[in-house]
């Protein structure tokens, strides 16, 4: 009799609208859009905004493994970002190995930073978490720009320009956005996965109540950890994405409280703890403060951020679960949540 | 020696509360203990430590022969003891089945085994009606029941019931006093802390009485209902045992 309301209770037929822990129609549907806009070969500054938005769906997404799923709420990621675009880069321009065995690399370091964040606040909660990783970005920060024999300092680092496969590096704008598009549907299979494992399930009961989950077996520091390394392993890929698209980096670049931010931002408009919000997040805000960024220009430096945090406000007071939850209402009408 | 759960000379204390205070008692397999004593008494507290959620200040818990004091909780669930929380404490953005089944997972590691076992558990509480819901809209005395179908889900050795009366309609108290009743006979040892005397006088094996964080009295329901002490300083002139 619960079959309507556990969708996961009958696994046989697909479902029309996003569900937990499966695919749905609605999903298959935006793949083949996002599919036939990459195809489609629109103006460069479209496609831009474009990979941008698959490329921070992604992020998102994984932002939301540990702020959606395991309630941890980070505003730090950029730590996690700036570590795997900087070891990509690192190996590939110093020691001539190739991005695609780099991204891996970093997405191992970052997971290990994203552990040693967890165990450094394992005792903190709500604010103080969330003070604590603004505060571990900072200092990874500080730390990529002192480092200079290493990360180059302040003045950065630049890739290569030239376009080769085995570089990474694309002439046409188009690889670019299906190599984004990939790491969206990567980064959204792992998040579905997520959501219908053990593991998945173990992280919701840690989010929800921790004393429950440590009564019922459940270790919450080892699901915490576990969570952030691999939400920062899969930021960190994105880093590396970022860093072969852009061809450069510097430390408040890719590590930085604006970032950090907008990688909760995005999860937080479409709806925390879910696979979809995410990714309809970023493709509300992306194109949205690409617009601001190019409408403001550089003559008001953080007011993208104002606008942002007044949208947020908005957003938590109108549809607290986000547009996907906006979606779940108006797609379950008549039937009880 | 063959005990099950031995707490010997257990205390804690809370900056300046000694909520318990030299505690000692043995639960063999099989027994039904009813642990009563009057509002913030330490009986609460001693469940926490005997779960894990505090550690004793001093003395020692042993489970199956091992001590176990100062364990995780997560480790002390893991070697088969479970617990309700006198307040409700649910997953509350998940079903009512999902929060079972967190605590099947600890048996059955696949997701069907966990819902097969989570669905048979909350047939056994009655709340098989409820398990598409979200915990969030339960009332309270449903909440109870959650708490009761979660521990059990665990498949326990032995199992600490805190205050799962409250709330419940007389018809309710019945059928949850025979359902307890019925758990030894399923190899489950319960602890049972109630205020509803009547019902834990009536199917309790034995009894121990705390108050403020003592040890007052032990025996069987109808010793204690004798004993001067628990009648005078507890139980006032009305008990009775039904
Ligand atoms: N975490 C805590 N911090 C401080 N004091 C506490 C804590 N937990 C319990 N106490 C105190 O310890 C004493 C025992 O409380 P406990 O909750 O164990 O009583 P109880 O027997 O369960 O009472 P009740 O029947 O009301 O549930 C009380 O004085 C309480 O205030
Ligand atoms: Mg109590």
């Amino acid at each position: 009799m619960s079959a309507e309301t556990i969708p996961s209770l009958s696994p046989r037929r697909m479902a029309w609208f996003p569900t937990r822990g499966r695919i749905s129609w609605f999903e298959i549907a935006l793949l083949l859009i996002a599919c036939a806009l990459v195809v489609s070969g629109m103006a460069s500054s479209l496609q831009d905004v474009l990979l941008l938005s698959f490329l921070f769906g992604g992020l998102a997404l994984a932002w939301n493994i540990a702020g959606g799923y395991a309630g941890l709420i980070s505003f730090g990621h950029s730590a996690f970002f700036g570590v795997g675009a900087y070891a990509s880069t690192i190996l590939s321009t110093r020691y001539g190995i190739t991005p695609w065995i780099g991204i891996w690399i970093g997405a191992l370091i970052a997971a290990m930073f994203g552990a040693v964040l967890a165990l450094i606040c394992a005792r903190l909660r709500g604010p103080f978490f969330i003070l604590s990783t603004l505060a571990f970005a900072e200092v990874v920060r500080i730390g990529a720009l002192n480092w200079s024999s290493l990360t180059g300092g302040a003045e950065g680092l630049s890739i290569m320009p030239a376009p080769s496969l085995i570089g990474m590096v694309f002439a046409s704008k188009a690889a670019y956005a299906a190599l984004m598009l990939f790491y969206l549907v990567a980064v959204f299979a792992i998040t579905k996965g997520l959501e219908a494992s053990r593991f998945g399930y173990y992280l919701f009961a840690i989010r929800d109540n921790e004393d429950a989950a440590g009564a019922a077996g459940v270790n919450p520091l080892l699901g915490r950890t576990a969570a952030l390394a691999l939400s920062a392993a899969l930021t960190g890929i994105g880093g590396s994405l970022f860093a072969q698209y852009f061809l450069y980096l510097d430390p408040t670049y890719v590590i930085s409280p604006e970032l950090s931010f907008q990688f909760a931002l995005l999860p937080a408009v479409g709806g925390l703890g879910t696979a979809i919000g995410p990714v309809l997040g970023s493709f509300l805000i992306t194109p949205l403060s690409e617009l601001l960024r190019s409408y403001l220009g550089s003559s008001a430096v953080g007011l993208h951020l104002v606008i942002y945090s007044f949208g947020l406000i908005v957003v938590m007071l109108y549809f607290p679960a986000g547009l996907a939850g906006a979606l779940d209402k108006l797609t379950r009408r008549g039937r009880p949540r | 020696m063959s005990a099950l759960l031995e707490v010997r000379h257990v205390s804690r204390s809370f900056r300046t509360t000694l909520a318990v205070d030299d505690a000692s008692f043995e639960v063999q397999p099989g027994e039904l203990l009813g642990l009563i004593g009057p509002n913030g008494a330490g009986k609460s507290t001693l469940f926490n430590l005997v779960a894990g959620v505090i550690a004793p200040s001093s003395g020692q818990i042993l489970f199956d022969g091992k001590p176990i004091q100062g364990w995780k909780s997560h480790d002390i669930a893991r070697v088969g003891v479970a617990r309700t929380f006198q307040i409700p404490k649910p997953y509350r953005q998940l079903s009512v089945i999902e929060n079972v089944m967190l605590s099947a997972f600890l048996r059955e590691k696949s997701i069907a085994g966990a819902r097969r076992l989570a669905e048979a558990t909350l047939a056994d509480v009655g709340l098989d009606a409820y398990g598409g819901s979200p915990a969030s809209s339960l009332t309270v005395g449903l909440l109870k029941r959650l708490e009761v179908a979660r521990a059990l889900a665990m498949r326990p050795k032995l199992v600490l019931f805190d205050e799962i009366m409250a709330g419940l309609t007389p018809t309710e108290v019945g059928a949850m006093t025979k359902f307890v009743a019925g758990l030894p006979a399923r190899g489950i040892t319960v602890i049972w802390v109630e205020h509803v005397l009547y019902a834990i006088m009536k199917t309790a094996t034995r009894m121990v009485v705390v108050n403020r964080g003592k040890k007052i009295a032990e025996g069987t329901p109808t010793e204690l209902a004798r004993h001067p002490e628990v009648v005078k300083a507890y139980l006032g002139e009305e008990m009775d045992l039904a």
